[in-house]
């Protein structure tokens, strides 16, 4: 999802050739694989788009809330990463045409339906939409004074940035509790809108906290290795690392806690959701998630050396990329069937928006400082040690 | 608080006294102190006086200073690896206890889970981790690597510690044996820097946890039970009527059998919750009898199916069907429906499927036992009114197979 050590050797040639054989797939995929087959695609990698965003979004707002200095030096790598929620508008506002077909919610019949029908308000296709649409625009309005401000800073050298952004951060952080709780309910619980959690926003924010993490953490060995970012040590690093560390942790808490209350109450609603993921070849995979996106980082995180050792921090935000994608599809594709679905549609779409979420990374990667220029604390958070 | 760094853990040096009161230089020095005016200059003595290797040297400062750790030459803590294996070790403790009480000493189904649900462990599990882990991490940072406690560090009331705490950076070298060359750590500090020297004893390392104090700890708890064991005894002996502990004795249970306020219809039994199944118990038949007259008995013909059998029927049939089912029970009397006669032409005919259909879903006055007899249960008690019915009506070979 973000340039890895091959992609500055993969000509750009090759990431426009993956996008337009991606498309064919794409395409064919409407044409012979269904709709359902291809919304369930289409919503994967919208929220994956997303969460990625929204995730680096929020490691922005994180430092301007609590005036960190640290990650000033490494704070345009989150900054580069947030404006993929761009492209997440038109992506976002495609995915509305999924509603009839893949929310239960949206149906008519719906309000017929003995539990839907106190939801049917909320569910109904409209406000959905509406939600949707201000969910977006929030968003683009956080990017706009948090990652636009601090662009323009790099030419004003302004220090007037840096009180607007502190005094913006809390209410984007109430900003961003919705939005994300909006997007979780809305586009992955609203898959199955009989089945409700309270926690589930939490846990999507846990996910995409730590695909914004991954993310950041490769951009910045990435560049490291290209000899950009320099002053960056292994002290930013070890920071990164232990952020990763420590929501792996929260990820598997809030999952089991979610899992453990529904278990134990056993009401024919809550546990009708475990238990298709607890059946036949699912089962298998919601043993590989709780294993690549909480026991293998976990132990590879654990020792203080291992946060801020480039190879082994590297090869676990790879894997925490991985197992965030893994996760949406966890939550999204068991309304297909008994039986997970992968082959060359779901291939097609990982080439079309891989490709493209690539391109749109490299090409914000060569836009501009890689450090906020303008940020008076910059200087600080060079020096920073542990 | 003063940043201790220490570039290794040193020995205890027995029969070296706190210094007397002004006399600082004691023949016997067990460290010198050289005092910095700026971290800069701290930072710059380092390597000179770990270049002198005349003793360990250690960093006295008002705060942490940067890289100071890695000047010193210290080895990396081994906390973090007893820490994580106490964690684990805390892990399996809070596993091991819980499967074994829940699943091997004393299984109950609660909650229609299975016995040894792991799923309910790992909140303990969670628990105990962190317990383990943050004792390990305080218990092995203070006492195993700092070695605490002990009764005072001649640093302390060294003339340097206001500065210490203040404004001031101080080097030490310290004694590693006999040999300590004193006056050879002062020349050092004073050509690395040093606008101060002083020389200190060594600290008083005298053992905190010895064999008489631990006696005295043990002795002590051995008292204060035996104490409390008396006083307890003889407090319920002589005042009978105090109820040390009343609750568990008045709690508001409910008993089977009898009268309940916690329910409306007043009883301490309730039947099942409706449409619920516990586990084992398979849905109840519906259908009617002769529906069920081609259902096959599927347990074997075991003596541990009939003992099964015989349970079941002693415990639930026997009151009104009678000992060997004539329907002349120890209930009969006290109602007016009778009791089917097992032994009656009618039941010696029937198949097996009817008479487990009979007691699954209650025939006439007879309820259901459906809700308090597993599957397995039911099916024995359907043998066992067979070889009751058998034994009334046994037949010669019968009797040879008794015999044999």
């Amino acid at each position: 999802m973000s340039p890895n050590k091959n992609t500055s050797n993969l000509p750009s040639s090759w990431l426009w050739g993956a996008v337009a054989l991606g498309a064919l797939g794409v395409l064919g995929t409407y044409a012979s694989a269904g709709p359902e087959r291809f919304w369930a695609n289409w919503i994967l990698w919208f929220v994956l788009l997303f969460t990625l965003g929204l995730g680096s979004l929020f490691i922005v707002a994180l430092e301007h809330l609590v005036n960190a200095k640290w990650s000033v030096p490494v704070r345009r790598i989150p900054e580069r990463l947030a404006t993929l929620l761009i492209p997440a508008v038109p992506v976002g506002l495609i995915a509305l045409a999924a509603l009839p077909v893949l929310y239960p919610g949206t149906r008519p019949e719906a309000a017929h339906h003995p539990i839907l029908a106190g939801k049917a308000f909320w569910l109904s296709l409209p406000f959905f939409s509406v939600r949707t649409v201000i969910a977006l625009a929030l968003c683009i309005l956080g990017l706009w004074v948090l990652v636009g401000g601090s662009l323009r800073q790099d030419t004003t050298k302004d220090p007037a940035f840096n009180f607007k952004a502190r005094k913006f951060a809390p209410a984007f952080m109430a900003i961003f509790a919705l939005v994300i709780t909006l997007v979780a309910f809305d586009w992955l619980s609203g898959l199955t809108p009989e089945w409700y959690s309270d926690i589930f926003g939490v846990y999507v924010f846990a996910g995409a906290f730590l695909s914004g993490l991954a993310a950041t953490s490769l951009s910045v060995l990435h560049l490291q290795d290209e000899g950009r970012l320099e002053g960056v040590k292994g002290d930013h690093l070890y920071n990164l690392g232990g952020f990763l560390f420590a929501f792996t942790v929260f990820w598997s808490y809030i999952g089991f806690a979610q899992y453990m209350l529904m278990w134990y109450a056993n009401l024919p609603d809550e546990v009708i959701w475990y238990k298709v993921r607890l059946q036949g070849a699912w089962r298998l995979i919601t043993i590989a998630l709780a294993s690549l996106h909480f026991v293998l980082p976990f132990f590879a995180l654990v020792t203080r050396d291992a946060k801020k050792d480039p190879r082994r921090l590297r090869r676990v935000a790879y894997l925490m990329l991985g197992a965030h994608t893994l996760d949406i599809y966890w939550l999204i594709f068991p309304i297909l069937g008994a039986s997970p679905r992968f082959s060359w549609p779901e291939l097609s779409f990982a080439l079309f928006f891989l490709g493209g979420i690539l391109l749109w990374i490299r090409g914000a990667m060569q836009k501009g400082e890689d450090m906020p220029a303008g940020d008076p604390f910059l200087r600080e958070g060079l020096e920073f040690r542990l | 608080m003063p940043e201790i760094t220490s570039a290794s853990g040193t020995g205890a040096m027995p029969e070296t006294a706190f210094a007397a009161e002004g006399a600082p230089m004691s023949d016997r020095s067990f460290s010198v102190l050289g005092v910095f005016e700026t971290p800069d200059a701290l930072m710059k003595a380092i390597p000179k006086v770990r270049a002198a290797k005349l003793g360990t040297v250690e960093a006295y400062t008002p705060y942490a200073i940067h890289g100071i750790e890695e000047a010193l030459g210290l080895r990396k803590s081994p906390l973090g690896g007893m820490v994580l294996v106490m964690g684990i070790i805390g892990a399996l403790t809070a596993l091991g206890f819980q499967y074994w009480i829940s699943a091997i000493d004393y299984p109950i189904i609660t909650g229609g889970k299975g016995a040894g649900s792991w799923e309910a462990f790992i909140p303990i599990m969670f628990e105990v981790t962190v317990l383990f882990a943050t004792f390990t991490a305080g218990l092995g940072m203070l006492h195993l690597l700092n070695k605490l406690p002990f009764f005072g560090h001649p640093v302390l009331s060294s003339k340097s510690i206001k500065g210490i705490t203040r404004d001031r950076y101080v080097l030490a070298v310290e004694a590693e044996d006999e040999a300590f060359d004193s006056a050879g750590a002062a020349m050092a500090l004073r050509a690395a820097g040093a606008i101060e020297v002083e020389a200190l004893p060594a600290p008083d390392r005298s053992p905190f946890l010895t064999s008489d104090n631990i006696l005295r700890a043990l002795g002590g708890i051995f008292v204060a039970c035996l104490v409390a064991g008396l006083a307890m005894y003889f407090a319920t002996k002589w005042f009978p009527l105090l109820k040390p502990m009343a609750n568990m004795q008045d709690q508001p249970r409910l008993n089977a059998q009898k009268p309940s306020s916690f329910f409306k219809d007043g009883h301490g039994m309730q039947q099942p919750v409706a449409g619920t199944v516990a586990r084992g118990h398979l849905p109840t038949a519906t259908g009617t009898q002769d529906e069920a007259a081609s259902l096959v008995n599927p347990l074997p013909r075991t003596k541990e199916v009939f003992a099964l059998g015989k349970k079941v029927y002693t415990n639930r049939c026997e009151v009104c069907h009678g000992a060997v089912g004539t329907g002349v029970g120890s209930l009969t009397a006290a109602y007016g429906a009778k009791p089917a006669n097992l032994q009656a032409q009618q039941f010696l005919d029937y198949p097996d499927g009817k008479i487990y259909w009979a007691v699954v879903n209650g025939k006439n006055a007879m309820p259901s036992h459906a809700p308090y007899l597993s599957e397995q249960e039911r099916w024995a008690v359907v043998h066992y009114v067979r070889a009751l019915q058998r034994a009334q009506n046994a037949k010669d070979e019968d009797l040879k197979v008794a015999t044999r």
